[in-house]
């Protein structure tokens, strides 16, 4: 078997202490979570790391809470929890789809929200869900806290703007208003289930009296880091909640994508697929408008 | 009449399995054990200028270093073109260059990425067709100097098999058909995926200059015989242990860990080595299926008779032939299918590729040409208006035809394993389509399938005194149930209780010569084998409760454990029997052979007995899909999956069989897909080489169809096989019944599908 | 360098101390010799190696041992109890649902949960729980045959 390379291990019981042990680390320390990124990284040599800080042992990190206005996920929550989770299905079904989606029950049981996002994979399947439901992340540093948009975070694909020293703590999701939608929708080689994503898309709509006031597009898989469609969003503000509004903004979210052409699919099968699956995760987020609890 | 044979009896693999006690290849660990790591070409074809070993060898914990040099013997089975460690030049990218050996598996695999290769990179060719052109880089320009087996090959090109054959006339039947159908298909590389990885422990003693080793393999004499051909030693100083073997489908017959372990264990004085591949080595330099290229061209009359066809088929080896050359060869002539066709032309060629080895997969050569002869098959149907499964009905083989070479088939069950399939699947309609975007169609495909002829199995029975009995054959359970089928059999034949049976692990040094765990062969070869020990072992304790009761041992009985009178009724307990022979100790033996050489069933036109088979496999499958037409996704929904097996054994472990070769045929024909440039797979990784989960699982039902073959035991044939064949081709048919496209390269991938889908739908325009 | 962990295996509370570089799953088979727990892939696709800890199947080929600390594993091998089968591998047994058995332990750990925390899942909830594992002889039509019987579903 593949055996990981030395590293030095730490355990830290405090976030500055993490975030201490991380800043000594220096560029080759890295945050552990669930590991199931960072391990297979490590173990395929995608990445060499000397120091691995693992903050499992920091309490607080997890978990899901009402704040009334908003939501809060703790970074170390895992993605099975986010998928059992009723407040978010409840609130933010987009989100609640995509961890439903993401990898198999083994690997949901150990993978965490803020590795997901940690990671930054183009793939991704709970960015585009926080993106289009307006989360932002709030991080511990060097320099203190802050907080910032999740979409703000993606840099390029594998890059965030954090530094090796920051640390997610928790997500905040705003509250969705009266008459908001939200859906996630993804294809794998694997159209069963378990598999990660030749392309997805999730949505959120607001609707009022018939008509999207705000609709919010994001894609995975269709260009380097999970992003916004923004053409297509143009298309859909004002508009009536109709199939004929659905399938522009869906033309228009194929012109948004940049996709490449790799070993999961090709370029021009992407750009089918954004239309595809921007039509349906639409589809999905205006029926769900109707049930969204405000 | 029989106790256990027939019946679903539970595997008898059953405690160790769910329990996690079963040992298998991985789990082997020996005291004082070291760990390898291979060192591996990075191109597809390059000249080794030189290896510096010298960091390596200071690594921590190293203890052994090799390189082609120490082993400069080529083996293989029918052209010996393969070394063990590159010699001088490297031919695939995963080639073994060089191989550490050390205290932990960490400090190999550290100190293999300290050995410094320089390589000069050479023209490479790793296109089958580009192959065949006069100016292609030659992968063996010595290839007509290495020592090889009767077949013929084309010296100085990459042609390492030529295979011809033709029956009647068939430009004559091309010009008399009423329609003549061309077409040309192909089926990719598979990687097997035996979830268990490739893996050997080997120890050498310098004393005796032998080798044990322990291995997770099917095929233990053949791999026996590569190993010592490799070593350069005699096959007697090659002892090989089998462990349980955590999956093969063809996959664990040729040296691949054992190799390397064994040249490590000869420099590390007496210590054992572990080799064990990651799954990115499995997936890039174990084995894969070989592709094909299957040209097809048929004649065919308007009332539906096939009168005609001829075949020019193309394969691909990769860099060294291993077990390909019987699959080029055999796989051809099934391409013909289980037809009758008079007139026949068959031109098969395979050639060496820089790329990674192929062999024997699950079907041997089946798989690729039932994909070209069944989706021809059902292009002909719907050309003509007949329905498919009526033309397979009408051209299809029945008891006592005769096969291409003339020789007299029996126990031919196609027509009612097509006859079940069709009314399982409810032929002819579908109840609804599901969306306007989702499209539902069903097809049929079916399938035929020789097993290795002639082949031998040989056993052992013994009857100790505590009434237990041992089969003692090198049949290792690679999971099909072999030890459960060859112990219901031997409980009967004996005349035992199934609890009082075990068949101890293969160990070639004390069990005898069997052929491989290989080409559906197990059951009815060493069943055979077993029938005849067993029945030895029977009549023995019967002459010895005869003498003790004093009467004719002719009127007596065994069964379960009992010996009966005339009546039937008990006489005495065999255990209470054999108790009387305590004081001088007991034990009692019986041999077995079954051979199929020189069986009177193989009788042929002259000159064509070889291609005879010593039994026919027969599987039809229907099956029922659902394609998304904005995605192109195919979801199988159901399969009706029928094999005539003969007589049935156990039917529980019949249908495993059918229902694993279901999956995998679900997942080969339209989830596995590698992606290689020049040479190089890109997707060496089990995360983007996509294996069938249970969510891509159809419904199966499998239906037993029991023509009863006379010769075999209990009136069984084979099952291992055929099944993962039909699967692709009764999708490809279903999408055609779907949508009206039909995709001739495998897999079916969504990508394709809607390329297919807007081509056709321009055309209709 | 080593680091002490204070876990229960099957059942059993122990304290050893590990190489915070190995994974859970190499501390299992090779430091504790349970090698009932298997290693497909070395990187989370195939299952094998899967796990439960605190009473959820993960694979533990990506867990590092650190995280072993404080948790209660079960591998395979504490299933069954005093020579008996639990009922998931009785199951397993009397309908077949395995053919080489590589996958079996994870398979047959990853249904136990399932049934702890859902003792009437349907078909679907079943496969979707099983999904992550795979198996190449294709065993699963009778491994969801076998985990349904357990429900007493079954025909
Ligand atoms: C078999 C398999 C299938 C997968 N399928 C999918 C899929 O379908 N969809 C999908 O989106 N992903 C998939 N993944 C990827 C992975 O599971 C997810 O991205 C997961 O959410 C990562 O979380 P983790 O806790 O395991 O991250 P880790 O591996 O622990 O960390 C990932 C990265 O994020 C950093 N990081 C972690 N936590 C923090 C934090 N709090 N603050 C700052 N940085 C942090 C780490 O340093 C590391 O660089 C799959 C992985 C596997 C092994």
């Amino acid at each position: 078997m593949k055996r990981l390379k030395d590293f030095a291990y730490q355990e830290p019981t405090t976030l500055d202490e993490a975030v201490a042990a991380l800043a000594e680390g220096g560029d080759t320390a890295r945050v552990l979570a669930g590991g199931t990124d960072l391990i297979v990284d490590l173990k395929i040599e995608r990445l060499l790391t000397t120091a691995v800080v693992n903050i499992k042992r920091i309490p607080g990190l997890s978990g899901i809470d009402d704040l009334g206005e908003a939501s809060r996920i703790g970074a170390l929550t895992k993605v099975t929890d986010i998928e059992a989770s009723t407040l978010v299905a409840e609130r933010h079904p987009a989100l609640s789809q995509a961890a439903s989606i993401l990898a198999s029950p083994p690997v949901r049981a150990l993978a965490t929200i803020g590795g997901n996002v940690g990671r930054a994979s183009p793939a991704s399947d709970l960015g585009p869900a926080l993106i289009v439901l307006g989360a932002s992340a709030r991080i511990r540093g060097t320099g203190g806290d802050r907080e910032e948009l999740v979409e703000a975070l993606y840099t390029g694909p594998g890059r965030t703007s954090l530094a090796c020293s920051d640390i997610i703590t928790d997500f905040i999701i705003p509250k969705p208003a009266a008459g908001c939608g939200s859906a996630h929708v993804k294809l794998g080689k694997r159209g069963s289930g378990t598999d990660i994503a030749m392309a997805g898309a999730a949505a959120s709509v607001v609707i009022a009296e018939g008509v999207i006031t705000e609709g919010k597009i994001a894609l995975a898989s269709l260009g380097p880091i999970p992003f916004r469609a923004t053409n297509a969003e143009e298309v859909l503000r004002g508009r009536p909640a109709a199939e004929e509004t659905i399938a522009a903004a869906a033309e228009a979210a194929a012109g948004d994508a940049s996709p490449i052409g790799d070993i999961r699919a090709s370029a021009s099968y992407r750009t089918t697929l954004a239309r595809v699956l921007t039509l349906r995760a639409l589809r999905a987020a205006i029926a769900s408008s109707r049930e969204v609890v405000a | 009449m029989t106790t256990y044979v027939g019946s679903r009896v539970a595997r008898v693999d059953s405690v160790d399995k769910v329990t996690g006690h079963a040992v298998y290849g991985v789990d082997v660990a020996l005291p004082g054990m070291l760990h390898g790591a291979v060192v591996r070409s990075p191109h597809p074809h390059a000249r080794v200028v030189s290896i510096d070993i010298s960091a390596a060898e200071k690594a921590p914990g190293v203890k052994a270093i090799v390189t082609g040099k120490d082993f400069p013997q080529l083996f293989g089975s029918a052209i010996k073109d393969q070394p063990f460690l590159a010699i001088d030049r490297v031919r695939y990218v995963g080639d073994p260059v060089a191989a550490v050996a050390a205290t932990s598996e960490r400090e190999a695999q550290y100190a293999r990425d300290l050995i410094k290769v320089v390589y000069e990179e050479l023209p490479a060719v790793t296109d089958m067709r580009l192959a065949l052109a006069d100016d292609a880089p030659l992968v063996h320009p010595d290839m007509h100097t290495y020592q090889r087996g009767g077949h013929d090959i084309v010296p100085h090109t990459n042609v390492n098999t030529l295979y011809r054959y033709e029956r009647g006339d068939v430009e004559t039947a091309f010009a008399e058909a009423d329609f003549v159908f061309e077409g040309e298909y192909s089926a990719h590389a598979l990687s097997h995926v035996a979830l268990e990885v490739h893996v050997a422990v080997a120890e050498y003693d310098e004393y005796s200059g032998d080798y044990t080793l322990w291995v997770s393999t099917d095929r233990p004499f053949f791999l026996r015989d590569d190993l010592a051909g490799g070593l350069g030693v005699d096959g007697s100083k090659v002892r090989l242990k089998v462990a349980q073997v955590g999956g093969s489908f063809g996959a664990k017959g040729v040296p691949i860990a054992e190799a390397i372990a064994a040249v490590l264990a000869r420099k590390t004085n007496g210590r054992p080595v572990k080799v064990e591949l990651t799954r990115e080595e499995c997936l890039i330099a174990s084995q894969l299926r070989v592709p094909a290229i299957m040209k097809l061209k048929t004649g065919v009359t308007k009332d539906g008779l096939m009168i005609g066809r001829s075949a020019d088929v193309l394969w691909d080896s990769g860099a060294y032939t291993a077990y390909t050359v019987g699959v080029a060869i055999r796989g051809s002539q099934t391409i013909v299918g289980p037809y009758r066709i008079p007139n026949l032309k068959i031109l098969s060629r395979q050639v060496y590729t820089n790329k990674g080895i192929t062999g024997s997969y699950r079907g041997y050569g089946t798989t690729q040409v039932t994909w070209a002869c069944e989706s021809q098959m059902d292009e002909i149907a719907h050309e003509l208006g007949i329905d498919p499964v009526e033309l397979r009905l009408q051209n299809g083989y029945e008891e006592g035809d005769s096969y291409l070479n003339g020789q007299i088939m029996h126990g031919v069950g196609l027509k009612e394993t097509v006859e079940v399939a069709r009314d399982e699947i409810g032929w002819g309609s579908i109840d609804r389509q599901p969306a306007p975007h989702l499209r539902r169609g069903k097809g049929i495909a079916t399938m035929i399938k020789p097993t290795m002829t002639p082949s031998s199995s040989n056993v052992v029975i013994n009857l100790g005194g505590d009434a237990s009995v041992q089969v003692i054959c090198a049949a290792p359970e690679i999971g099909s149930g072999q030890d459960t089928v060859l112990a219901q059999m031997a409980a009967d034949a004996v005349g035992v209780p199934i609890e009082d049976v075990s068949v101890p692990a293969t160990d070639t040094a004390l069990t005898p010569y069997n052929g491989p765990v290989a080409s559906s062969r197990t059951t009815y070869h060493m069943g055979s084998a077993i029938v005849s020990a067993g029945a030895e072992i029977k009549e023995k304790v019967l002459a010895l409760a005869g003498d003790f009761f004093g009467v004719d041992s002719e009127y007596l009985e065994m069964r379960d454990g009992e010996i009966l009178d005339e009546d039937g009724e008990r006489l005495i307990g065999l255990k209470d029997l054999l108790a009387k022979f305590h004081g001088e100790g007991f034990s009692l033996t019986a041999g077995g052979r079954y051979s199929s050489a020189g069986s009177p069933l193989l009788k042929a036109d002259p000159g064509e007995e070889w291609i005879s088979s010593i039994f026919w496999m027969f599987c039809t499958q229907a099956a029922e899909i659902e394609v998304d037409t904005e995605t192109g996704a195919i979801r199988v929904v159901k399969v009706a999956a029928s094999a005539d097996v003969g007589k049935a054994i156990n039917p529980m472990t019949c249908e495993q069989q059918i229902e694993g070769g279901v999956v995998m045929g679900v997942s080969n024909g339209i989830l596995e897909d590698f992606k290689i440039d020049n040479g190089r797979i890109e997707n060496a990784s089990l995360a983007d080489y996509k294996v069938a989960t249970i969510q891509d699982s159809p419904e199966i039902v499998p239906i037993l169809v029991e023509s009863i073959h006379n010769e075999a035991p209990y009136g069984a044939k084979g099952i291992g096989e055929p099944a993962a064949a039909a699967t692709p081709p009764a999708i490809g048919n279903a999408l055609f019944d779907a949508v009206g496209i039909r995709i001739p390269d495998l897999p079916i991938t969504p990508e394709k599908v809607l390329d297919a889908l807007a081509a056709k739908e321009a055309e209709d325009l | 360098m080593t680091i002490r962990i204070d876990t229960t295996i099957n059942g059993d509370r122990m304290e050893i101390d590990v190489d915070p570089t190995l994974t859970l799953l190499e501390v299992l088979r090779e430091n504790l010799f349970l090698s009932g727990t298997k290693e497909g892939c070395g990187v989370g696709e195939c299952g094998t190696c899967v796990v439960l800890v605190d009473g959820e199947p993960v694979t533990s080929c990506l867990v590092l041992a650190g995280d072993g600390d404080g948790a209660n594993l079960e591998t395979v091998e504490g299933l069954a109890q005093n020579g008996e089968l639990n009922e998931v591998q009785q199951a397993f047994v009397n309908t077949g649902a395995f053919q080489c058995g590589f996958c079996t332990p994870a398979m047959v750990l990853s249904a136990t949960a399932l049934l702890r925390d859902n003792p009437q899942p349907d078909e679907e909830e079943v496969k979707k729980a099983l999904g992550g594992i795979l198996c190449r002889c294709g065993a699963y039509p009778k491994i969801l045959e076998a985990v349904i019987e357990v429900t007493g579903e079954g025909a």
